[in-house]
């Protein structure tokens, strides 16, 4: 018996070595990342920052900041799961990122949960003065800024040339559905987007002045506004595809069987690959409500997490310096077709040019900027079924919008 | 004689525990600190507003966690029940012919097709899920359609009607667990003396009576754990119903709903974990009672 | 003569069925090897043929040459074998005693272990994450072996006391007899006569270390420290970016591993009772 413990025992050593090694290599190339330099106050400071985005974009952001060596060493980490991993690791130093780069919606969970530090700590409230003022808008929660904007992004409408020519563009939403009767058939669809995905049917909803979520933080779903135009938008959905996720869709379209949809500006590269003839065109105005198609406004930018601005202020007051200059927004447009927040960068010749950016610009003039606030994250599945209910399995809409209202309400209440 | 077996039972008590402490130590650590840490947490408003500054309230959450205990909790877990009755049974039917026939003697390619027959096993289950839903399930471009199709065939929308719905995420989640089933039988059988058989084939006892007198009772005590901790495993499933049908951008319609799927809906998503903590503890509870009048527990006839 | 002429019969019936279950149980995996030789960056497609028109292998390049796949493999090959060596540890010598002595508590412990995996793990790890953070494990390969080992240490329990079980006590009698302690008559006579559940074993272990992500993703930060299972995740396409021949390329690779031990482990999944020679 002694002998197996014993063997036991040296076999769990020899592998807790073996990974004890391997752990203490991994802490050596972690350390100067980690705790920058308590030693000696010159030595580079590390800054590490999770974002989700393309390779594209996250090229143009470590291009410009490391710029900022050898004093401060930025590090970009595209991190899988990055909103759930950030509400365990935030306020561990040691685990959790220094800034993170993402959609405003998360803000209000964050800055509630009291991870995040406002950037006007770090950067005078009046120099955010040239960011446009929607985007400065979604970057605010409970009056303070907690991120600083660097692009946003709305969906656009689009269209394929080879079947709709600039003159056939509805103007508006019966010219579109009269071009759908017409052009549904065959396997062909006149229109699609993804009808039942809340992101997607926000537009119609803004665009009749409902809202999934008012500005009180209660619910919009049961508002008459809303429900009118989910009555509405329903004869649309009965001249697209049953199915409503983004493959379906997106595929759709780009194998040429849909002739124009409402996508998001990440669609466009992919099928100017295919060979497309895309064009882009301001959202077809509602017939009823005058106002066009309203859909939400994404604003991706950086957030200071509070451990990091208690830390290393000057780093991260450097970094978010250069993250405000105008030649960050240019890059980003031309390589991704991002459309910068910095006003300034639409003076430039490269931005101006941009027919996607420029849409995008149009198209913020009348876009909501998504919630910031906890609650959102709960109206997201909630309005998601009532979407599902109403569009697919053909239920009563003020019905359905009844009790979804109650129950967004009751889940909303069980936040607390 | 009597004193002596007594002092040798206390001795095999000490050397036992000596023996199983590091794994049990392990499973302390791994598998039930996380369930008495979820039973405090659910004791506590550790919530969006209160996330790190939360404190004890006592049996609040348990008292809103009613509210989710309605009918249609009810219906989710008469739908589980369900579930899990139809996709335990499949699996061991599916799972045993199978082994059976990977067993027959002289069959050359045996290792050639269990390896093929445990691909499936061998990838991450989000990624076979989104294979499913959207290669194959998807009612315009998916595989299943455009075979479909082919055959002149109308196309069908798998996964929009709770029925189909229902069958899709059975025949997928059949096809992820298969192959444990499969690996943990055939190895069950490979167990079994093959001079038993010999005997009851002298005896002149078909396949029926072998297969009921001789396999089945000798492969139930080594495969009752991993048909008890695949039941859990069904019972619980999350991943393959709410990926195929329910994720937010991708709903399909389909109403199809377990107590794992709406226990996420009605609470996990709220953020609050006192609240989602409180649900948890329920489910456990009620899990194990339910298997305790099911009598779903290994059978552990040995005496030694 | 007629009853070889039946079994040959019987044989070819089998194989042909055989065949036709694998072909259905691979479908998918086909389906995603089309995707991963595909030349156009799309998942989807109206025209689907298992041999793509645009054939190309530059997505197997793609993952080669533009992931550290290598140092994933390393990773993952680290937590695999480490995990396993610690379970084997820890699990032979309990499930030992948990089939062949009787003590006090055994029945409880080994009732209480199964119910266990009725608990709900949504939220676990949080748990987990409080429990490793103090202890400094966050990070590290270590931290996530524990996790790993933990996990999969009930199954490994129960599956070879299963086994045990089967074992007739009398060649262990007899090789006590023989005047073999505890640590040899388990290395020498119950292990060796084992090797089945052994090989099922680890191979369920390997395949969970393999293809987890979750806690690899969570627990760890940093592109170099990813695992197989969470560098594939990173990969994963989503509407806006990525792409989703890579990402079945890279899908199709990972599991290539799985197979080759489990076609290698085999043989000892056959060597049963048997071949023991001594009958119960």
């Amino acid at each position: 018996m002694k002998k197996f413990l014993a063997m036991m025992l040296t076999i769990v050593v020899a592998t807790g070595t073996l990974c004890g090694c391997a752990q203490s290599a991994d802490q050596l190339q972690a350390d100067p990342a980690k705790e920058q330099g308590n030693s000696q106050e010159e030595e580079t400071t590390t800054i590490t920052i999770w974002h989700d985005k393309e390779a594209a974009v996250a090229e143009v952001l470590q291009n410009r900041l490391d710029a900022l060596a050898p004093k401060i060493n930025v590090v970009l980490e595209r991190k899988s799961d990055l909103t759930e991993t950030l509400k365990m690791v935030g306020n561990d130093p040691k685990a959790a990122p220094d800034m993170y780069f993402f959609a405003h919606d998360k803000i209000g969970v964050y800055a509630e949960m009291g991870i995040l530090t406002p950037i006007t700590d770090i950067i005078p409230e009046d120099e955010l003065d040239r960011y446009l003022d929607q985007t400065l808008e979604a970057a605010t929660y409970e009056g303070a800024v907690y991120q600083l904007p660097i692009y946003y992004e709305t969906l656009l409408f689009m269209y394929n040339r080879l079947y709709m020519s600039d003159d056939e563009v509805p103007e508006t939403t019966e010219e579109l559905y009269a071009y759908m009767q017409e052009n549904t058939k065959g396997g062909h669809y006149g229109f699609v987007e993804q009808h039942s995905t809340p992101y997607y049917a926000a537009g119609w909803i803004n665009g009749f002045g409902g809202s999934i979520l008012g500005g009180d933080k209660t619910p919009g779903l049961d508002r008459p506004e809303t429900i009118a135009a989910l009555e509405y938008h329903k004869k649309f959905v009965e001249l697209m595809p049953g199915e409503s996720e983004y493959a379906t869709v997106n595929t759709l379209f780009k194998e040429k069987m849909a002739h124009s949809t409402i996508a998001g500006p990440w669609l466009i590269p992919t099928v100017r690959e295919s060979g497309m003839d895309v064009g882009v065109a301001p959202m077809p105005v509602i017939d009823q409500t005058g106002q066009r198609i309203s859909p939400y406004m994404g604003v991706q930018g950086v957030q200071v997490l509070k451990h990091a601005a208690e830390t290393k202020r000057d780093a991260v007051e450097a970094v978010l310096r250069a993250l405000m200059e105008p030649d960050i927004g240019a890059g980003l447009a031309k390589a991704s077709g991002c459309a910068p927040a910095n006003e300034t960068c639409y003076e430039m010749e490269e931005v101006a040019s941009d027919e996607v950016v420029m849409a995008m610009k149009e198209t913020a003039e009348y876009a909501v900027p998504m919630p910031n606030v906890p609650e959102m994250d709960v109206m997201w599945t909630v309005a998601g079924n009532l979407l599902t209910d109403v569009n697919m399995s053909n239920k009563d809409v003020a019905e359905s919008a009844q009790k979804a209202q109650q129950e967004a309400e009751r889940l909303i209440e069980s936040m607390q | 004689m009597k004193a002596c077996s007594k002092k040798k039972k206390r001795k095999n008590t000490v050397f036992s525990w000596m023996w199983s402490a590091p794994s049990l130590l392990l499973i302390l650590l791994i598998v039930i600190f996380p369930i008495l840490y979820t039973g405090y947490i659910s004791l506590t408003n550790m919530n969006v507003y209160h996330w790190n500054d939360y404190e004890l309230i006592g049996l609040k959450n348990y008292k809103d966690a009613l509210f989710v205990l309605d009918n249609g909790f009810l219906t989710a877990f008469l739908v589980t029940i369900l579930w899990t009755v139809v996709n335990m049974a499949l699996q061991l039917v599916i799972a045993y012919l199978l082994a059976s026939l990977l067993n027959i003697k002289g069959l050359r390619l045996r290792n050639f097709y269990k390896t093929l027959l445990i691909f499936p096993w061998a990838m991450p289950g989000y990624v076979s899920i989104l294979l499913w839903k959207t290669g194959m399930f998807n009612s315009q471009f998916g595989l299943l359609n455009q075979w479909l199709t082919k055959l002149g065939m109308e196309p069908v929308r798998w996964l929009n009607s709770d029925g189909m719905a229902f069958l899709s995420c059975t025949a997928v989640n059949l096809w992820l667990a298969l192959p444990f089933m499969i690996t943990i039988i055939d190895g069950a059988l490979q167990s079994i003396d093959r001079s038993f058989y010999e005997s009851a084939f002298l005896d002149g006892a078909n396949w029926g009576q072998r297969t009921r007198y001789i396999t089945i009772p000798m492969i139930r005590a080594i495969i009752a754990p991993s048909v008890v901790i695949t039941t859990f495993t069904t019972f619980k499933q999350f991943d393959v119903i709410y990926l195929l049908t329910q994720q937010v951008g991708g709903k399909t319609g389909a109403n199809v709903h377990t107590i794992m799927t709406y226990a996420y809906e009605k609470a996990f998503i709220t953020n609050n974990y006192g609240y989602s903590s409180a649900i948890s503890i329920i489910i456990f509870a009620i899990l194990i009672v339910f298997s305790m009048i099911t009598n779903v527990k290994p059978k552990e006839d040995r005496e030694s | 003569m007629s009853k070889k002429v039946r079994n040959k019969i019987m044989l070819s019936f089998a194989n042909v069925f055989l065949c036709a279950v694998c072909f259905c149980a691979l479908v998918p995996v086909l389906y995603a090897f089309s995707v991963s030789l595909n030349a156009q960056n799309s998942l989807l497609g109206s025209d689907f043929s298992f041999l793509p028109k645009q054939l190309t292998l530059a997505n197997y390049g793609a993952v080669f040459t533009q992931q550290p796949v290598l140092l994933w493999f390393k990773n993952s090959m680290i937590l695999a074998l480490a995990t396993l060596g610690i379970s084997f540890c820890t699990a032979v010598p309990a499930a030992y005693v948990f089939s062949r002595k009787d003590f006090a508590g055994r029945k409880a412990v080994l009732q209480l272990l199964i119910l266990l995996y009725a608990f709900p793990s949504l939220l676990s790890m949080t748990a987990l994450y409080k429990l490793l953070s103090p202890m400094g494990l966050i990070n590290t390969k270590t931290g996530l072996i524990i996790v790993y080992t933990g996990t999969m240490a009930v199954f490994a329990l129960w599956n070879m006391k299963g086994y045990f079980d089967t074992i007739p006590v009398e060649i262990e009698e007899a090789a006590m007899i023989d005047g073999a302690d505890s640590v040899r008559l388990v290395t020498k006579v119950v292990l060796p006569l084992a090797k089945p559940t052994l090989a099922v074993t680890a191979m369920m272990i390997l395949i969970y270390v393999w293809n987890e992500y979750i806690f690899a993703v969570n627990f760890m930060t940093g592109a170099d420290t990813y695992t197989l299972a969470a560098g594939l995740y990173s990969l994963q396409a989503t509407e806006m970016s990525g792409s989703w021949p890579v990402f079945a390329a890279a899908s199709l690779l990972v599991s290539l591993p799985i197979l080759i031990v489990f076609f290698a482990l085999q043989k000892n999944m056959t060597a049963g009772l048997t071949s023991g020679g001594v009958k119960g």
